[in-house]
């Protein structure tokens, strides 16, 4: 017959043991109640069998079966993504938001549409009495606020694009610091879990891991029959694979680009995101910028706000993303200062003979023709260098002739005109060809430029082209910024929304409940108080036979 | 069961108290500043605020125009009745001197007179409007009539000869754009203003005080001349009548058409500037009526957000246990 008096005290014995363990997981799961990524721990009870012996079976008691980790492993994906969209959509709105201030709207500092208008007004003022030397000083104020305005905002978003690069490199950094920790996380993951045990500590740890690498890319993960997890780039590239982690490398000289890189819109260069391959026979590297590009995250958002360009070209207008168009269009009134302004203050060629050089038409207060160059120039144009072609007329063929060697003249625009008696107010009196007299008091050429305001134009610089007048062009560039940085918004908004959905959505799987644990903690804590009294009565028992004896 | 846990509780309070708070800076924003659209992105007709805001800038820049060119009108308005009275009173000393019951002795002392009228006309030719000759065209630096001399008589006032000082460009006229597509002249050319006058005005003095008028540049020879003097008086009348009929009077009424054209520009910029201003006002400018009420709603929310906050964080099942 079976020693019931044995069996009490040894199911006791083992309710003891049960309810302390799970009493521990619940002291385990309230001191990591504010631990990112801790995911809660139930301790499993399940009955004990022992198997053997014959007669009557009561049961052997109690054992915990497993500690879990109540994890979701869909929830936990669902809310990386969210994760990575949130924080591409944030690196969007944040740097957008710094261009849009440029194109501010309230009046309350000068924008490029501020200062044509007031250097237009200028002018007409000039035209209407050319000789008064304060409104000639007053125009020429205006027409430097114009060129430096356009400096300033040209340059402040070229400043963006270039913090965005080499902000690129810095994310880069942290994926491959994060990727090679989730490496080292899977081999000890893989280690332990081949025991049999729970590498419950070391998945946690790889968890927030995995969520600091969705905040910077959006990526897809494996996990492996032994535990670990692999990690792979939108076109199949393994970032992780078990135990080893590839490093990313940022240049500014891929071995792809045979025929030169493409320039940033500062004038540097813009990098790319490369693994390489360390192989002699080029190319070494192989480029995942266009991967990372499409995909989510700091890095995505950094990518496709910064831009990219995917063919061998010269120009940093041919990239896309919010920053080159803002600057195709800044750029582009810019060069339609140089050349139409320009011509315009130069005058007609009244010899008709091209061939011969042009002519300048217009003089100053002096009777002096201008410089060849005309009244907005740039830091190069120190002489007649703006008219490449020779022939006598700035046009856009000679800024983009290969012989300036750059492709942004915006950031280097001045107003060439310093003095008020020498910006040329006057068109040549004589029509005589050769033969040339200039009234002090005739306003034909301010009169000619200040007509200028509301004639159309055809901008064009990369792939931006449009036909407005220049005030008109500057109110699309503002709707276009308007929309990029409200779309921005909005996106950030619901990305927002997204990720606290599914943050909330994982919390209520896996994240700690205090009142659960406690009513937990009471509940086991009866159980263990019970499990006591009966060893309590299993003795009464013993002691009732040893009484007989 | 919905379990809710501790991170989930506090993320759900914190974020509705950021959001609340969010909306109370803005709203106070709106109402400070006065506008509820600050940058581009912030609303989606962003394009059409800054056209309007141009149209505004540009209204106010047209209207300093039009005022500076309105007074510049104004005062060639006003050399145009002057010289039509100075041509109204020659003419009548011109008739009271053709009468042949006037001797060479009561012409001659009314050529004093007449005189005196061509140098108040030169003088009007020859007038400065903020220091620059305005009937000289574009050579507005130097005087319109530069004075010559008669070879008969060599001295006084009947040796006097006034001309036009025809360097290039003396003859150039100046537009100015008042709005978008309207711009008016702003100046006339003396020549074709005075010369007529000043010449009849020389001529008549000279007649009267005893010259010929013709190429001879010489005295007449009265009696025998009587006649001829009288003649050369007569035509100076039509002369006269000529000069004012076909320049002074069609310059008036030029001058008034151009005055009118700007008096119609200027209303038509204050419309469109009305236009603007309500558009603006309804696109970019604070209802502040609107704003504050949010404001006031946003800042209840927040309080019974920090209400909410408080007590929930504050609950705790130890307290029970």
């Amino acid at each position: 017959m079976a020693n019931f008096g044995a069996k009490i005290l040894n199911n006791s014995v083992s309710s003891l043991q049960a309810q302390q363990a799970a009493i521990a997981t619940i002291s385990n799961n309230i001191a990591n109640v504010n631990t990112p990524g801790y995911v809660r721990r139930q301790a499993q009870l399940e009955t004990r069998s022992q198997g053997g012996g014959n007669g009557l079976d009561v049961g052997s008691g109690v054992q915990v079966g497993d500690v879990q980790r109540i994890a979701d492993n869909f929830l936990e994906s669902l809310m990386q993504g969210a994760q990575g969209t949130k924080s591409q959509e944030q690196v969007k709105n944040d740097y957008l938001t710094r261009v849009e201030s440029l194109f501010a709207l309230d009046g309350s500092q000068v924008t490029i549409g501020s200062a044509l208008n007031d250097f237009y007004s200028a002018m007409n003022q000039v035209a209407l009495s050319p000789a008064n030397l304060e409104l000639r000083s007053n125009l020429i104020q205006r027409g430097q606020d114009l060129a430096s305005v356009i400096n300033n905002t040209y340059n402040t978003v070229a400043q963006v694009q270039t913090e965005l690069d080499a902000r690129l490199g810095d994310e880069i950094g942290t994926v491959n610091s994060l990727t090679a920790q989730i490496a080292d996380l899977n081999t000890k993951v893989a280690q332990r879990e081949a025991s049999g045990a729970t590498a419950g500590d070391e998945r946690d740890k790889r968890d927030v891991l995995l969520n600091q690498l969705a905040e910077k890319i959006s990526f897809q993960k494996v996990e492996t029959d032994n535990g670990s997890v692999n990690i792979f780039l939108e076109n199949g590239f393994a970032l992780v694979n078990g135990s080893t982690s590839r490093s990313l490398s940022v240049t500014t000289n891929p071995s792809f680009q045979t025929a030169g890189v493409p320039p940033s819109l500062g004038g540097g260069a813009l990098s790319y995101v490369v693994y390489d391959y360390g192989t002699t026979g080029a190319p070494s590297h192989l480029d995942l910028t266009p991967y990372l590009k499409s995909g989510s995250g700091t890095i995505g958002g950094i990518l496709q706000v910064r831009g990219y360009n995917s063919v061998n070209n010269t120009s940093a207008f041919s990239a896309d993303g919010p920053l080159v168009a803002v600057a195709s269009r800044v750029e582009a009134l810019a060069r339609q200062l140089l050349t139409n302004v320009n011509s315009t203050y130069l005058g007609s060629d009244e010899d008709g003979n091209a061939a011969n050089g042009h002519q300048p038409s217009s003089a100053d207060l002096n009777g002096t023709v201008p410089n060849a160059y005309g009244l907005f120039g740039t830091s190069l144009h120190t002489s007649s260098a703006l008219d490449v072609d020779g022939d006598g007329r700035p046009e856009i063929s000679d800024l983009t002739s290969a012989s300036l060697g750059r492709d942004n003249f915006a950031s280097i625009l001045q107003f060439k005109v310093a003095t008020p008696s020498n910006f040329a107010a006057a068109r040549d009196a004589d029509t005589t060809a050769g033969s040339t007299v200039f009234p002090k008091g005739d306003g034909a050429n301010a009169q000619a430029l200040a007509a200028l305001r509301t004639q159309t134009f055809t901008f064009s610089t990369g792939s931006y082209s449009a036909t407005a007048t220049m005030e008109d062009q500057y109110n699309e560039t503002v709707s276009y910024i308007g929309n990029a940085k409200s779309s921005a918004a909005l996106n950030l908004k619901v990305a927002e929304a997204n990720y606290t959905t599914a943050a909330n959505h994982r919390d209520e799987v896996s994240g700690v409940s205090l009142d659960e644990e406690f009513t937990g903690l009471i509940k086991f804590q009866k159980a263990y108080q019970a499990s006591a009294r009966m060893i309590k009565v299993a003795q009464d028992l013993l002691d009732q036979v040893t009484g007989l004896l | 069961m919905t379990r809710i846990s501790e991170n989930q509780a506090q993320r759900r309070l914190v974020e509705n108290t950021i959001e609340k708070k969010r909306q109370v800076n803005q709203y106070s924003n709106e109402i400070s500043s006065g506008y509820k659209v600050i940058n581009p992105g912030d609303s989606n007709v962003s394009g059409t605020i800054a056209r309007y805001r141009q149209s505004l800038d540009k209204i106010e820049s047209y209207t300093t125009t039009i005022t500076t060119t309105k007074s510049l009108l104004e005062f060639q308005d006003d050399v145009m009745n002057q010289m039509n009275d100075l041509t109204v009173r020659a003419k009548e000393i011109a008739a009271q001197a053709a009468s042949e019951t006037n001797g060479t002795t009561a012409r001659a002392q009314l050529a004093a007179e007449v005189f005196q009228i061509r140098d108040h006309v030169v003088s009007l030719a020859n007038s400065q409007y903020q220091g620059r000759y305005i009937y000289h065209g574009a050579n507005d630096d130097t005087p319109a009539y530069n004075q010559l001399t008669y070879a008969n008589p060599s001295t006084g006032e009947a040796n006097e000869k006034w001309q036009w000082d025809n360097t290039l460009g003396s003859t150039n006229t100046r537009t100015v754009n008042l709005t978008d597509n309207l711009s008016v002249k702003v100046n006339t050319p003396g020549n074709s203003l005075f010369d007529g006058t000043i010449q009849a005005l020389e001529k008549l003095g000279r007649s009267l005080s005893g010259y010929t008028t013709g190429g001879a540049d010489s005295p007449y020879t009265f009696p025998a001349q009587f006649s001829t003097q009288t003649q050369d008086i007569k035509a100076q009348i039509d002369a006269l009548d000529v000069a004012r009929e076909q320049t002074i009077i069609p310059e008036r009424v030029d001058i008034g058409g151009r005055l009118r054209r700007l008096e119609t520009a200027e209303s038509l910029l204050t419309l469109t500037k009305n236009t603007a201003e309500e558009v603006l006002n309804r696109l970019q400018n604070t209802d502040e009526t609107e704003s504050a009420s949010n404001l006031a709603q946003a800042q209840t929310a927040l309080q019974a957000s920090y209400t909410v906050t408080a007590r929930v964080l504050r609950l705790s099942i130890l307290d029970y246990i």
